[in-house]
């Protein structure tokens, strides 16, 4: 008996994968910053060029160098932000935004510069499991990319749920004055939120080099369905940015492979189309405004 | 004096030049070598005459006023202008267009320049965006006033099209495979701009190339194949005219997809078009996403023969994906053109950039505009278009570069400039056959399996 919805789930839930971790570290920028951060695709790519020269360059394995992926992209991205966006906190969300959009143009072709057009892969050795039964395969690749991202959710999860600086965030999340009149050191707090997102912008870039191979865009390219999902999950909600990827990369994958293959967009056009039905019906997206940061 | 097509004198006509130059040729007289370039001032032949105006070294006639007057009036300097893929999904080809194209240049100059003027190029980004090229192109003719273009991909001209016939400048290109490009340019073979289309190619169109590619699938004994293709105008026309050319002799395709370039994956693209049932498939996209399909095409273990699209032999294919790509055929037009072992010599010497077909077409393309402003004596837009056709179609003596070009030009001899990487024998709509060489694909580069010989080709296409 074939099931070839399974071979689409699968598909689906790598996109929603990489997707996911994106948008988990987008979103708490949003939730816990207020600024609406352009440049994220950006600080993906980083975590992508990192991820090649660590495992490519320096012979890393590939789940060995997930590390200095985070920390490096983690400090490379809580430096810019102290250096262009904090200097400019007061300034209201209009020219947070637009800096956040030219400090992106300037990461992305300053990588050109040094990196080159060319496209840039991890190599994964992983074997291929076939179910030709069922009629679908799943690869070393995907179990991987699944994988990190399950364990990168729970690890948000408990650093949330169970630590002093995890409650703080949320805390801070909810009403920052309320916060800071509580005792939380909010500008900690906030140096944190960089590192955290910065981190998992490198991971999820990271993800995009193992998967699909990394350009100066690759980045870039993703930001508008790491801003989807965060939107369709419901701002400023980490799980809900997780729900939203998922939702996204499954919709994305079920079009192209049921919908007629004359329509090359419809897949994305299809995601656009749920974001628009949902925020309709929930205008604060899946989760809205019930469980936050 | 050299002179335009506008301002000869139409009771004189080829027969009377040409006769001539014939028998300028068979005295072997250096004294009615220079004669036949002052007799030439008729131009009958439809296009402007060859001078020895401005060059030095040319044989002109000393006691020609109106040549002395060219000297003297003649352009110090031309600006020939390149629109280029510096930035975006093609970049990787521009550098060795861009080499090839000053390695012209500097042929060119070293060999005393055009009309004695020095030759450079006006470079400038156009990302293969329509909307820029629309930009730089205004740019090249308004701001550097530039009489001829030397680039613009397949992309860029088809929406262009009617914009660069306005503009009224010759594009002379390395890039486009268009079939839309089949039966619109060139001069026509007459004497008039009127029908002139104002777009040149010096590399084989895509009719060709396909046909040639499919020629050789079909005497593989295959007869079903795939197609997943991106939707830019060179990936569509390179898939609809290879599903022509493959059909139409023949083959069926089962299965067809089209796919939204610059994704991050292509796995449900790839899982739909494999439903279906065919001996091989053939993938039309940029070289960043084909990488990525090749991959997971390969880890996927779909299997079946690939054959790849002319784009992409580059040799970041290989490093690539040389190894999942082992075996896959790659059909494009052949690069070695009569004269492909003395320039590429040449083109070793000039730079680091990778070879490829367009980067050789390049040299072509300048070669031949450059010859166009030395025959017509005059580097205005219409001078060169009216003159492109005669320095490379067949008749006259056979030259390879601009150097012997000029030569023989002010030796008052017809010239058929025979290129690099075709024989540059423009048809009335101005483009060139070549061979398609068919490749493997293995970790270590390109291995060539076969040639489908542009004689062979010549016939089965009807207009070009």
């Amino acid at each position: 008996m074939e099931l070839p919805f399974v071979q689409e789930l699968i598909f689906g839930l790598v996109t929603g994968s990489y997707i996911a971790v994106g948008a988990i570290g987008f979103t708490m920028i949003y939730g816990l910053v207020n600024m609406i951060n352009f440049a994220h695709g950006e600080f993906m790519t980083v975590g992508a060029y990192i991820g090649f020269i660590g495992a490519e360059m320096l012979g890393l394995p590939v789940l060995g160098a997930l590390l200095p992926v985070m920390l490096v992209s983690a400090v490379v991205g809580w430096g810019l932000a102290w250096v262009v966006f904090e200097p400019l906190s007061d300034t209201g969300p209009i020219p947070l935004l637009l800096t956040s959009i030219g400090l992106g143009l300037v990461l992305r072709n300053g990588i050109r510069l040094v990196a080159t057009p060319e496209k840039r892969f991890v190599n994964l050795d992983a074997p291929t499991f076939r179910f030709d039964d069922l009629g679908f395969f799943v690869t070393g690749q995907h179990l991987l990319l699944i994988g990190t991202t399950a364990v990168a959710v729970v690890a948000v999860h408990l650093f949330l749920t169970r630590t002093q600086t995890g409650k703080a965030m949320r805390a801070m999340s909810d009403n920052e004055a309320l916060a800071r009149v509580t005792g939380i050191e909010t500008k900690t707090v906030r140096a944190l939120v960089w590192l955290i997102a910065s981190g998992f912008a490198g991971l999820a870039g990271y993800m995009l080099a193992v998967g699909q191979g990394a350009t100066p865009g690759t980045g870039f390219s993703q930001l508008l369905l790491v801003i989807t999902a965060a939107i369709l999950g419901g701002a400023g909600s980490v799980y809900g940015a997780v729900v939203g990827a998922y939702v996204l990369g499954i919709t994305i994958s079920f079009s192209i492979a049921f919908l007629p293959t004359w329509a090359t967009e419809l897949g994305t056009t299809m995601a656009f189309v749920v974001l628009i039905v949902v925020l309709l019906v929930r205008p604060g997206g899946i989760t809205g405004e019930e469980v936050r940061a | 004096m050299a002179r335009n097509i506008d301002d000869t004198d139409e009771t004189h006509d080829a027969t009377n030049r040409r006769t001539v130059l014939k028998y300028a040729g068979v005295t072997g007289l250096a004294g009615i070598g220079s004669l036949a370039g002052c007799v030439g001032v008729d131009g009958g032949d439809g296009a402007s005459t060859p001078t020895s105006g401005g060059d030095e070294t040319g044989g002109g006639d000393d006691t020609d006023t109106a040549t002395e007057t060219e000297t003297e009036t003649g352009p110090e300097s031309i600006t020939f202008g390149q629109p280029a893929s510096l930035t975006g999904k093609w970049d990787f080809l521009q550098p060795a267009a861009s080499q090839s194209t000053d390695l012209a240049i500097r042929e060119i100059n070293e060999a005393g320049g055009i009309l004695g003027a020095e030759v450079s190029v006006s470079r400038r980004d156009t990302a293969v965006n329509p909307q820029e090229a629309r930009t730089v192109v205004n740019q090249l003719v308004n701001n550097d006033e530039v009489p001829a273009i030397l680039g613009l991909f397949s992309s860029e001209i088809t929406p262009l099209f009617d914009f660069l016939q306005e503009t009224a400048v010759p594009v002379v290109t390395p890039w486009p495979g268009a079939t839309s490009l089949d039966t619109r340019g060139g001069d026509k073979g007459t004497e008039t701009l009127d029908d002139d289309g104002w777009v040149w190619r010096t590399v084989i169109g895509d009719t060709v190339g396909t046909l040639g590619a499919a020629q050789y699938v079909l005497d593989q004994d295959v007869s079903t194949m795939g197609i997943l293709n991106g939707t830019s105008q060179g990936e569509r026309s390179w898939a609809e005219s290879f599903r022509n050319a493959y059909e139409g002799n023949g083959g069926t395709v089962t299965k067809q997809v089209e796919v939204s370039e610059g994704k991050a994956s292509y796995q449900s693209e790839l899982n739909t078009l494999f439903e279906a049932d065919f001996d091989a498939w053939a993938l039309a996209v940029g070289l960043q996403d084909a990488t990525t399909i090749v991959r997971e095409w390969d880890s996927a273990g779909y299997g079946r023969q690939l054959l790849l699209e002319d784009g992409l032999r580059d040799p970041d294919l290989i490093e690539n994906v040389g190894e999942q790509a082992e075996g896959a055929w790659i059909a494009a037009g052949s690069s070695e053109g009569p004269n492909y072992d003395s320039f590429v010599e040449k083109f070793r010497e000039a730079g680091d950039a990778d070879i490829h077909t367009w980067g050789v077409a390049a040299y072509d393309a300048t070669n031949v505009v450059a010859l166009a402003v030395e025959r017509g004596g005059s580097a205005d837009p219409e001078t060169i278009q009216q003159n492109l056709g005669p320095v490379a179609r067949e008749g006259g003596t056979t030259v390879s570069t601009f150097a012997e070009g000029k030569e023989a030009l002010a030796n008052g001899e017809e010239i058929n400039y025979d290129g690099a990487a075709t024989p540059v024998d423009f048809t009335d709509f101005g483009n060139v056959f070549g061979d398609v060489t068919v490749s493997s694909v293995t970790p270590d580069g390109f291995e060539i399996e076969g040639t489908v010989k542009a004689d062979d080709l010549k016939g089965l296409v009807e207009s070009y």
